[in-house]
């Protein structure tokens, strides 16, 4: 009982980072309509970015991390006003190419500056001390990272409910040409929109950095924060969390208990099972094409 | 236009062999020897990269001292990113096109199987595959010399040190899903078997994992007091921190892979203090067990000639002095050496005489033994077959736990 | 022009005597190509003719039935597996087990169309994804396929000769490439086709013109996962060794970028794409060995940037051709060639 109790822990801890991927993607695909391939990466070169501040300025850490997070949200920005707008006519796959596109630039970038070693954040909260409640250990990083994750969730929420740019946001992913219409400059809401959600993401990235840091780190990341936020339905901001938390704890259950060799297969036979029932994911709703 | 410079290059240089009175050979001119190598500079496995970049300052210092027999080393390497399309690309063009005598190194074992049967073939001599793969001597090749020990026989040092040394009593292994984690159970299963004990648990590691929660929590179910890590550095930083974090602490044990003790240190921040790993090299174990040796003020004399003549001269500004770039010379010195012995007539049939006569050959890594080739032994062409431990110290140093050690040859079981 | 009269000129291959000879002349080119050209260029002849293969086939799912697929890795994959396994325990000769393992990849394509009915966008490309992963994984569970240190390819016989040089294989690749664009081509022009593009444009309004949805949606992923199939199995032969990494997430998103980025909806568009990020992606490791660029490249690295990344650039410049074709011409390559026929056409208005 005790292991069943401290699987589902970890795999809420390790879910936290995902659910941060899935809402950033979830805001991308709900502003731009397109998976956004290149969050992993908008997430990775703000982390880097702290470690040279840190590392050749001398910088306190909640600079370097202030200084990383603005860093995301001006790339977010810059992401989206000179790259995704300038696409013509896009449709699509076309879309996601430019983001697989980006991607690479941006890996390409951040591998050329720091090379291919793998390095470590220094971080005043270990990953390695842990918290212990009964036999249930959770590390102290891991239970950051979930209470960061839900108070992020938690201003997301109140950001758009409650504040004008939020509403703004809303009106825009609902129907543009109407949110046009009334006055909203939805060009600059796409872009405050990918940056805000690269700044979500990066946060993802410096709470993971601390235990290992390389260039690649941020794929796994990503593709399961996809995975949750497709289960839970792509235009749903709680949907995100919820099914990134899910792919977390399933994971973790499978891991234990059957094989932990395929517990990333089953997580995402899961996923399709899912959507066969619901095909918009859980909590989003399924709309029926017009002809 | 390349293409025909090199037609020219090579024409000429033929013409030139065939004025002075000699068998001239392909990749060797009066001035120069070409040499080839692939490595991953990009892609998840770049680190070992910096095995190609030691190989390149190896070479850039032998030439800086005259070269050998008055020609000079010229080393071509290229960046596969680990994908074995591109590796048989990259060979393919450079022997082709330009023409190399041999090839040294070359990181991989997919990537290397690849080019094997081109290489052999075309009867290329190809020394010291930066891997440690059984099928580079199953079954031997004439023109394949092997220099890398096998990961069963650092399981089995570690086992045979775990259970005779330090008494433990259960061990359990945390393996990558691929032929390096294989051989350490293998290893790791032979010894135990010995000794009348059995692994406690096998874990299986996926490359692509990030999240080691559940392999830890199957390691401390079984209650192991000493762990084999046969996975990548960034899989142990993250095993070890998970298991602290988790109050799971026995002895870390891992491979030579693993045994890069600064950046250990570093990405572990700390934690891998205590941590006993095999080496192939690079420290001097003969007569200094127990002592504490640091790569860069070495007993080691040449480890430390390396550092002023090849490191500090011919590395880029921003490569880092380890245990990989090292590993680049320690690969490419068998080859340097059966050149020097050829003497100025220079021809791969040669190459491969001197190497088959090689016996207890020292450079920075373990003594390489060849023998003459024979189709059913592997051992003519296994090269160093002995490692020995060594434990992490607080700053990042070696502590020499054993001796050079030989280890067992276990050939693969029949598919 | 370009009107069709009636239904038969609108389904023939070949729409004009022009297209005829232009296509004799390349084939004779395509024939005569190994015997004046060195053994390197025709390994990447012999590497794009493969990726050719499976780009068309994933252009026949993606571009003219308007699904996705992120797991085309997987097929290749049962493609590679399956030729070597059928040869060297069943013994079946190469062709027999290359369309047989191509056989089994279709079935299992079959088998990701069923979910892939009800789903769209990004939900289909991640059950895809899932698909492909699942895939890989359960092949390198089993022992027999050689687990995960990977599986060695048997020497290659054909009608008695083995293959063993490049210049052979040649002869074994693109004839089945080219038979397998034709035949690509064929099914685009005639109903089936028709079929796909409707389900494209308008599914729902597809079905109720009497297209049965399941059949067709099913039979796309089948074809593609054929094409894939093959390609794979044409792989193993020229890698001679594979083992389960190489089919990773990362040669999905190849395949599915060579697709697009060549011009989804035509038959041209993805070999073109093929041709061109296959080659970029083979030639772009000399990059550094380009007399200026190189230099100025190692130069810029030592001051602003590290040099042991420098090789890095590989990434920049690939991810840069993609974004600038995607960004100039949504359509691709073959939509660039497509307006410049029509500004030449129509010149000088």
């Amino acid at each position: 009982m005790v292991n069943l109790i401290q699987m589902i822990v970890s795999g809420i801890a390790v879910g936290s980072a995902y659910a941060l991927m899935g809402l950033g993607m979830v805001l991308i695909y709900k502003a731009s309509e397109v998976p956004n391939f290149v969050q992993g990466e908008m997430a990775l070169a703000p982390v880097f970015i702290s470690y040279l501040l840190m590392n050749s300025y001398g910088a306190p850490v909640w600079v370097a991390f202030a200084g990383a997070l603005v860093f995301a949200m001006v790339l977010g920005c810059i992401l989206e006003f000179a790259v995704l707008r300038r696409a013509k006519d896009p449709n699509v796959l076309g879309l996601i190419i430019i983001t697989i596109g980006l991607e690479m630039i941006l890996l390409g970038l951040v591998s050329w500056k720091f090379g291919a070693d793998q390095r470590s954040l220094p971080f005043p909260i270990s990953s390695y001390d842990s918290v212990v409640i009964g036999n249930i250990f959770i590390s102290t990083l891991d239970l950051l990272t979930l209470v960061v994750a839900l108070v992020i969730m938690t201003i997301l929420f109140l950001f758009f409910r409650f504040s004008k740019l939020g509403v703004a946001m809303k009106a825009t992913q609902q129907n543009e040409i109407a949110a046009r219409l009334m006055g909203i400059r939805t060009n600059r809401i796409k872009m405050v929109t990918w940056g805000i959600s690269a700044m979500v993401g990066s946060v993802a990235g410096l709470l993971a950095a601390p235990v290992i840091m390389e260039p690649f780190m941020m794929w796994d990341p990503m593709l399961k924060g996809f995975a949750g936020a497709v289960v839970g339905g792509m235009t749903s901001l709680p949907g995100a969390v919820v099914g990134s938390y899910l792919v977390g704890v399933i994971e973790h259950l499978f891991g234990g208990y059957v094989s932990i060799e395929f517990k990333s297969v089953v997580a995402f036979v899961v996923i399709v099972i899912v959507l066969c029932v619901r095909p918009s994911g859980l909590l989003a709703k399924h709309y029926i094409k017009k002809v | 236009m390349k293409r025909f410079a090199a037609i020219m290059i090579i024409s000429a240089a033929l013409a030139l062999c065939f004025g002075t009175a000699g068998m001239c050979e392909v990749g060797v001119t009066d001035t120069e020897i070409h040499i080839g190598q692939w490595g991953p500079q990009t892609g998840p496995a770049a680190p070992w990269g910096a095995v190609a970049r030691g190989t390149d300052a190896y070479f850039k210092m032998i030439n800086a001292e005259g070269g050998i027999h008055g020609r000079k080393l010229v080393h071509h390497y290229f960046d596969d990113a680990y994908n074995p399309a591109k590796t048989v690309a990259g060979v393919k063009q450079l022997q082709e096109q330009e023409g190399m005598f041999a090839w040294v190194s070359g990181v991989g074992t997919a990537t290397g199987l690849a080019v094997k049967d081109y290489l052999m073939e075309n009867k290329i001599p190809w020394i010291g595959p930066s891997a440690g793969s059984r099928h580079w001597v199953e079954p031997p090749q004439k023109y394949l010399f092997n220099v890398y020990p096998f990961y069963m026989g650092d399981a089995q040092l570690l086992c045979q040190y775990a259970v005779e040394t330090l008494g433990k009593k259960k061990i359990a292994i945390a393996f990558q899903n691929d032929d390096y984690g294989k051989q350490g159970v293998e290893g790791a299963e032979y010894q135990l078997k010995k000794a009348g004990m059995e692994l406690a648990v096998k874990v299986p590691v996926n490359v692509a994992d990030t999240d080691m929660i559940p392999h830890v929590m199957e390691l401390k179910k079984a209650e192991a007091d000493a762990v084999l890590l046969f996975v990548t550095p960034g899989h142990v930083a993250r095993i070890i921190g998970t298991g602290k974090a988790m109050q799971f602490e026995p002895t870390w044990m891992s491979s030579s892979t693993c045994g890069d003790f600064p950046l250990m240190m570093a990405i572990t921040k700390g934690l891998s203090q205590g941590m006993i790993t095999a080496s192939f090299g690079l420290a001097e174990p003969t007569g200094h067990v127990g002592e504490v040796q640091l790569l860069d003020n070495p007993v080691q004399k040449m480890v430390a000639k390396y550092k002023t003549d090849a490191f500090d001269k011919f590395a880029a500004q921003d490569e880092r002095y380890g245990y990989t770039f090292l590993a680049g010379i320690g690969f490419a010195e068998p080859l340097v050496e059966a050149i020097r012995r050829c003497g100025k007539d220079l021809t791969r049939e040669k190459l491969v005489k001197e190497l088959e006569n090689m016996q207890n050959f020292k450079g920075v890594l373990g003594r390489i033994n060849y023998k003459p080739f024979d189709p059913k032994d592997p051992t003519c062409r296994l090269g160093q077959g002995e490692v020995f431990l060594q434990e992490c110290t607080e700053n990042g140093g070696s502590k020499i736990l054993t001796d050079w050690v030989k280890t067992v040859y276990l050939p693969s079981k029949a598919e | 022009m370009d009107m069709k009269r009636d239904y038969y000129e609108d389904v023939e291959i070949f729409s004009s005597g022009a297209v005829v000879f232009w296509f004799v002349v390349l084939g004779c080119l395509l024939a005569a190509f190994p015997f004046f050209a060195e053994n390197y260029y025709i390994y990447v002849a012999n590497y794009i003719a493969i990726n050719i293969i499976v780009v068309v086939g994933l252009n026949l799912l993606v571009g003219f039935t308007g699904q996705i697929s992120l797991g085309h890795a997987g097929f290749y994959a049962v493609g590679a597996y399956g030729t070597i396994t059928l040869m060297t325990e069943a013994h079946l000769p190469f062709l027999v087990a290359l369309v047989l393992a191509a056989l089994i990849a279709g079935l299992l394509g079959f088998l990701l169309g069923l979910p892939a009915l009800r789903l769209e966008g990004p939900y289909l490309a991640i059950a895809t994804l899932g698909f492909g992963l699942t895939i890989t994984q359960v092949i390198g569970k089993i022992e027999l396929l050689g687990g995960r240190q990977g599986l060695k390819a048997p020497d290659l016989m054909l009608f008695g000769r083995q293959l063993k040089t490049d210049q052979e294989f040649y002869f074994l690749a693109v004839p089945i490439a080219v038979l397998l664009v034709l035949f690509a081509r064929n099914v685009v022009k005639t109903k089936v086709g028709r079929a796909f593009i409707a389900i494209r444009d308008a599914d729902i309004a597809a079905e109720t013109l009497g297209i049965n949805l399941v059949f067709y949606k099913t039979l796309a992923f089948a074809v593609s996962a054929f094409y894939a199939g093959i390609a794979g199995g044409l792989y193993a032969f020229v890698l001679r060794f594979i083992d389960p990494e190489l089919f990773s997430l990362f040669l999905s998103i190849m395949f599915l970028t060579m697709a697009v980025v060549g011009g989804l909806g035509s038959i041209m568009g993805p070999i073109a794409g093929a041709l061109v990020l296959s080659w970029v992606d083979l030639e772009l490791r000399n990059i550094l060995s380009i007399p200026y660029l190189g230099d100025w490249l190692r130069h810029l690295s030592s001051s602003y940037f590290s040099l042991t990344g420098v090789s890095n650039i590989q990434f920049i410049v690939f991810g840069l051709i993609l974004v600038g074709i995607m960004l100039f011409e949504p359509l691709g390559i073959y939509g660039i060639w497509i307006r410049a026929k029509k500004y030449w056409k129509t010149w000088p208005f």
